[in-house]
């Protein structure tokens, strides 16, 4: 399992570095590997990156992760809702 | 994009921006620290400042990863980096930080197998296709990337990667919040409290700064709303006599952290007596070292990294940016010999860092024009 390597020098297209900043990504699960403990996601812009999956347990296609540095920290929530 | 996009509603902006102007009390002065260099980022990005009352003074504080390791440590992994049999690996910005003698971009010009990476499992696929060199990853960052090190650690273990190795620059971010409330040149009245760290180690390491020190901290998000919603939360507090830890990013942040992640930190680091910080000095038990269980991967005992401790150059005023004393502007060389194109300090080379944030986004002009 392998995915394309991003080309740009920045992790992301606002010119942001979300692994230097200790700030974390959305990433959408494509497939998943539950005994290699990798899945390839694809963020926002449509890159796609493999994720080591090992501090989420049962990741599966379609889930919302929020990876930093090529490490699933959590599922996200998908009743999350916007301050009022 | 789901998770992002309703975090940056305009008229959401503006309804909390006008919630803060009715709390604050229009007679005192707000000194408010954003400690993570991800928040300095969405601050200048979207205008943050610009939509809170003139009494609230933002300080950026020491939680960008890059800014804070010392120029001995980039001297160091430059050594490791120039050996023959090394290929070094590190993330982008790491690339730029000046060490005493050039940067690491500096001296993969002259020569050096430097190769820049997106995560530490990179630098193990690099290590496993190239068996017959010795692959250094070059660790930095808080609580939130060091269970990816410790993960491509375990499995390097596990696959028995014998040419792989971790340069270990890990930092934790408890103890510079208290060296920073310590310090008695800073007078703070609330912290916005990192998002993504917490999300590792929770909210609950932050509860000794209302009970020891009296100040209010909430835990943040990222977004342009999530860090509004954030300072109305800390405003509201002092308006109710209320201090104490409160969080506002509960859609990622669990309040005792990620258990799976705290149990790997545990198992494959340990805790430094102590551990310089650019612009802070040293800082005891805030840095991490492999642990002994992983001890044959630690690229400073490999190596016999050379150890070398230099002092920051006395143009640069980072320790003092770092600490809030001084805006990123009031620096001797901000924007004159110190530019994200030659940054001289750390804080003008990551873009999360305090003065690159007010370089790229212009916000020095205007201020310069108050002064």
């Amino acid at each position: 399992m392998s995915a394309p390597r991003p080309t740009t020098d920045r992790c992301d297209t606002e010119g942001h570095c979300i692994t230097c900043s200790d700030e974390g990504v959305p990433m959408r699960v494509e497939t998943s590997n539950a005994e290699a403990g990798l899945a390839v996601c694809v963020d926002g812009d449509g890159r796609r990156t493999d994720v080591l999956t090992a501090l989420v347990p049962d990741v599966r296609p379609g889930d919302q992760l929020l990876v930093h540095a090529g490490t699933a920290l959590l599922r996200l929530d998908s009743s999350t809702e916007a301050p009022a | 994009m789901k998770f992002v996009d309703e975090f940056r509603d305009p008229d959401l902006g503006r309804a909390l921006s006008e919630k803060i102007a009715q709390t604050v009390d229009r007679d005192r002065h707000y000194k408010i620290m954003e400690v993570c260099g991800g928040h300095t980022h969405t601050i200048y990005r979207y205008g943050i400042d610009d939509l809170l009352p003139g009494n609230i003074e933002l300080v950026h504080g020491p939680g960008c990863p890059v800014c804070v390791i010392p120029m001995g440590r980039v001297d160091d992994g430059i050594a490791v980096a120039r050996r023959p049999e090394v290929i070094f690996t590190c993330f982008g910005d790491m690339m730029r930080v000046p060490g005493g003698d050039g940067s690491l971009l500096e001296a993969k010009a002259a020569g050096a197998d430097i190769r820049m990476v997106y995560s530490p499992l990179d630098a193990l696929r690099i290590a496993k296709e190239n068996p017959d060199r010795e692959v250094v990853f070059f660790a930095v960052g808080f609580e939130t990337t060091a269970p990816s090190t410790a993960l491509t650690l375990m499995r390097a273990k596990a696959e028995d990667v014998g040419n792989f190795s971790v340069y270990c620059n890990h930092v934790t971010i408890v103890p510079p919040l208290r060296a920073l409330l310590e310090s008695p040149d800073l007078r703070l009245d609330g912290f916005v409290g990192p998002g993504h760290v917490s999300t590792v180690i929770g909210a609950r390491p932050y509860e000794f700064i209302p009970a020891e020190y009296g100040k209010p901290i909430v835990v943040s998000g990222f977004e342009p709303l999530d860090v509004l919603q954030s300072v109305y939360m800390l405003v509201k507090q002092m308006a109710e006599g209320r201090c104490e830890v409160e969080n506002q990013y509960k859609r990622v942040v669990p309040y005792d952290g990620n258990p799976m992640a705290l149990k790997v930190l545990s198992e494959v680091f340990a805790l430094r007596p102590h551990f310089e910080w650019r612009g802070l000095g040293f800082i005891s038990q805030s840095g991490l070292r492999l642990s002994d269980a992983y001890a044959d991967f630690d690229a400073e005992t490999r190596f016999d990294v050379p150890g070398v401790r230099v002092a920051d150059p006395k143009a640069c005023q980072c320790g003092e940016v770092l600490k809030g004393v001084i805006n990123p502007w009031e620096c001797k060389v901000f924007g004159t010999a110190c530019t994200p194109e030659n940054p001289i300090g750390t804080c003008m080379v990551s873009s999360e860092g305090a003065c690159a944030a007010y370089y790229n986004f212009g916000r020095f002009a205007r201020e310069r024009e108050v002064v």
